[in-house]
């Protein structure tokens, strides 16, 4: 079972991506900001970050950002997913090494776990 | 014999007298007709003398117009003198900003050395009237009329200068030379001296007005928010602005010497060609206006414009040009908020209808089961996602009506208590829900009826009621007081008050007129001093972060309160602690 750590503070997108993920492949576990996010990926090493930009507290970059410089986190890929569509917004994100971006209204459940699924696959291939 | 002796001794007696008397009359008359015709005389020179004056005054008048041109006022002297006065030749010198200049026109030939000397003459008497030395080298020298003759060996006889003042110093020197010796007379001098010292208080007068208009006008350029340059066609400064120094940042003090055009040359450099845009300009006479310029934190639009001076005998002479600097950072700022706001609304939006429409994706997909719990679960979710995007979108509608200023207000004569208490109510399950004490306190100075639209009060107590649940943490505590302010008095002693710290005092409540007043204190996480000044301003409101999740909001609430409280008349307020409590209040004039 991969573990899948989704940092959002839209309760309602982890329940749906829950939901929609195939049961018994994926444990979804959930955070509602940046702050909590840390806090389960240092004690949960998922396999997976899901990860929205605006959040309180610790919001999105803020948290790609203490990744990228913090040698004791886990090295753990993050898939970004958020409502912000701007251009600069994603180069800014990808530069950051996040592994994929989603716009969320852009795409359906079924598109968002079929990149899921890409990315933990490739990573298995890496592994 | 005797009596012919008698008679003859007589009429010798007789006419002697007669004969004198003859003489006296004679001479008398003889006298009185030479006064008068010497005062005839006296009254034709006078009368010539005024109408010369005339004639030269009304000359300048029409010529010089308001050019104020020195050298035009001596060449008028000096080309209407001959009617007046005799000479071999007759000159000018002037001062001009970079040179002295000489003119001189010859009457009578002359040789060289009659010229030379004149000349010398001149500057001698100039630079005792300036006190200044001049080289005669460098001086612009113009001669006219009749042809420099050196066989003729007379030099200068006669010679007078007369300075020119205008507004008090010295502009220039009128000189009158003749070949003849002794030939001018004190009189002469006087009456020229005369004339020029008219032609010069006309001037003067003139050029005070003058100075008195550009006074208004330099006034108002200096007065002026946007920076303003003027230069000449030689690129030299004619008017900069305080506003266009602080601009390139030229500080007067430095060098003591004032800005010059290679200062605006160098502090634009790269960012704006100052010099090819007037060069342009003043070439094709049309006006430029640049795109938006970025200097240092500010933004300009500048605007290139040439001066001409439309001439009493047509057609324009170009001045100049105009650089105007308009600071547009400001509306640049603005125009940052609004997209921020709008990208935020934006935002704001999608997410709940996003929401939505995944939530039907699964239900499509089947992998949730008609009926089950699960089913029920996600139609909750979809039912508040949608509740949550109607209450946004009539917020936004209240606002543009707010901003339209067509927000409507229906008065009524209404019981605040009963207001208050179904407020109380409707809320106690979400203030349960994290063990919150939600209270109401009405003091006993608290009116029963007052007028205000029952609709949009309860609209702001919505908005005060569900932040301050928000913003409270489990355990806490939010009160609703109600009570009567009175301008000048104190307020009401019975307000149960001990249990908040934050609680607004008579100097928190601007309002000049006795008002009903509303506070819904708690004792929550407070506001930091930097949000507290932009809690109500259209577009800059916070976005509060909670100490809970899904506690997040546009701040449009806040906007349309006061919007709403200010359409009755009154006002809104807030004082708050961080970390201790906020109280955010309204009054409604009684």
């Amino acid at each position: 079972m991969k573990k899948i750590l989704v940092i959002d503070d839209d309760q309602f997108f982890s329940k749906t991506l829950e939901a929609a993920l195939p049961a018994g492949k994926y444990s979804l576990l959930s955070a509602e900001d940046g702050e909590v996010g840390l806090q389960k990926l240092i004690s949960e090493k998922p396999d997976l970050v899901i990860l929205d930009l605006m959040m309180p507290k610790l919001d999105g970059t803020a948290f790609l950002k203490k990744l990228q410089e913090s040698k004791d986190l886990p090295k753990v890929p993050v898939l970004v997913s958020s409502n912000l569509s701007s251009v600069k917004k994603i180069s800014d994100v990808m530069a950051m090494g996040a592994v994929g971006y989603v716009i969320k209204s852009d795409e359906s459940l079924q598109s968002i776990v079929q990149d899921i699924e890409r990315v933990l696959g490739e990573n298995l291939e890496k592994k | 014999m005797n009596t012919a002796l008698f008679s003859s001794a007589m009429i010798f007696n007789f006419l002697i007298p007669i004969f004198l008397l003859l003489v006296i009359l004679v001479f008398y008359f003889y006298y009185s007709l030479k006064k008068r015709e010497k005062e005839t005389t006296k009254e034709r020179e006078e009368s010539t003398r005024r109408l010369y004056e005339l004639t030269i005054l009304k000359e300048l008048g029409e010529r010089v117009g308001y050019s104020l041109n020195v050298e035009e006022i001596l060449q008028i002297i000096t080309g209407s003198l001959k009617q007046f006065i005799d000479y071999t030749a007759v000159g000018y010198i002037v001062i001009n900003p970079e040179k002295i200049k000489i003119n001189t026109h010859i009457e009578k030939s002359v040789s060289r050395s009659f010229l030379s000397e004149m000349k010398d003459r001149m500057i001698a008497s100039l630079s005792a009237l300036t006190d200044k030395s001049f080289d005669s080298s460098a001086i612009d020298e113009v001669v006219s009329g009749a042809i420099v003759v050196d066989e003729i060996k007379q030099n200068i006889g006669s010679l007078f200068n007369i300075p020119l003042v205008i507004g008090g110093a010295v502009a220039g020197v009128l000189t009158v030379a003749h070949i003849d010796v002794g030939l001018y007379k004190e009189e002469d001098m006087t009456i020229l001296y005369k004339i020029t010292g008219r032609a010069s208080e006309a001037v003067s007068r003139l050029e005070e007005v003058v100075e008195m208009e550009k006074g208004k006008l330099n006034a108002m350029v200096l007065s002026m928010e946007d920076g303003v340059l003027m230069v000449d066609t030689e690129y030299r400064v004619v008017v900069a602005n305080p506003a266009i120094k602080k601009i390139i940042k030229f500080n007067l003090l430095a060098d003591g010497k004032d800005v010059n055009f290679f200062d605006f040359v160098n502090a634009l450099g790269g960012k704006f060609d100052i010099h090819g845009k007037l060069e342009e300009v003043i070439k094709k006479k049309n006006p430029y206006y640049s795109e938006r310029i970025n200097i240092d934190d500010s933004f300009f639009e500048i605007g290139v414009c040439s001066v001409s001076h439309s001439m009493l005998k047509g057609g324009d002479q170009i001045l100049g040009a105009v650089v105007v600097f308009h600071d547009i950072t400001k509306d640049i700022e603005l125009e940052r908020v609004r997209e921020e706001f709008t990208s935020m609304i934006v935002h704001e939006l999608r997410s709940p209808l996003d929401g939505i429409k995944k939530i039907i994706e699964l239900m499509i997909s089947g992998s949730i089961l008609a009926n089950s719990d699960k089913f029920k679960e996600y139609l909750n979710m979809a039912h508040q996602s949608s509740a949550s995007m109607l209450e946004l979108i009539n917020d936004i509608l209240d606002f543009s009506k707010l901003q339209a200023g067509k927000f409507e207000v229906n008065k009524e004569k209404v019981d605040i208590k009963e207001i208050v208490e179904n407020k109380i109510s409707f809320y106690k399950i979400s203030a349960d829900a994290k063990n919150l004490s939600l209270q109401s306190f009405f003091s006993n100075n608290s009116p029963q009826f007052s007028e205000f639209d029952p609709q949009a009060v309860k609209q702001i107590l919505n908005n005060f009621i569900s932040n301050a649940i928000k913003f409270t943490s489990r355990g806490g505590s939010v009160l609703l007081s109600v009570f009567t302010y009175k301008p000048g008095e104190p307020l009401p002693t019975d307000l149960a008050r001990d249990k908040f710290i934050v609680f607004p005092e008579t100097a928190d409540i601007k309002i000049n007129v006795p008002a009903l007043c509303v506070a819904v204190s708690d004792t929550g996480i407070g506001i930091s001093k930097t949000n507290l000044e932009n809690l109500f301003h259209t577009y800059k409101q916070v976005r509060l972060n909670s100490s809970d999740d899904q506690n997040k909001g546009t701040g449009l609430g806040l906007v349309i309160a006061k919007g709403i409280v200010e359409a009755h008349g009154g006002k809104i307020g807030v004082v708050s602690k961080e970390g201790i409590g906020s109280s955010f209040f309204f009054t409604i004039p009684l």
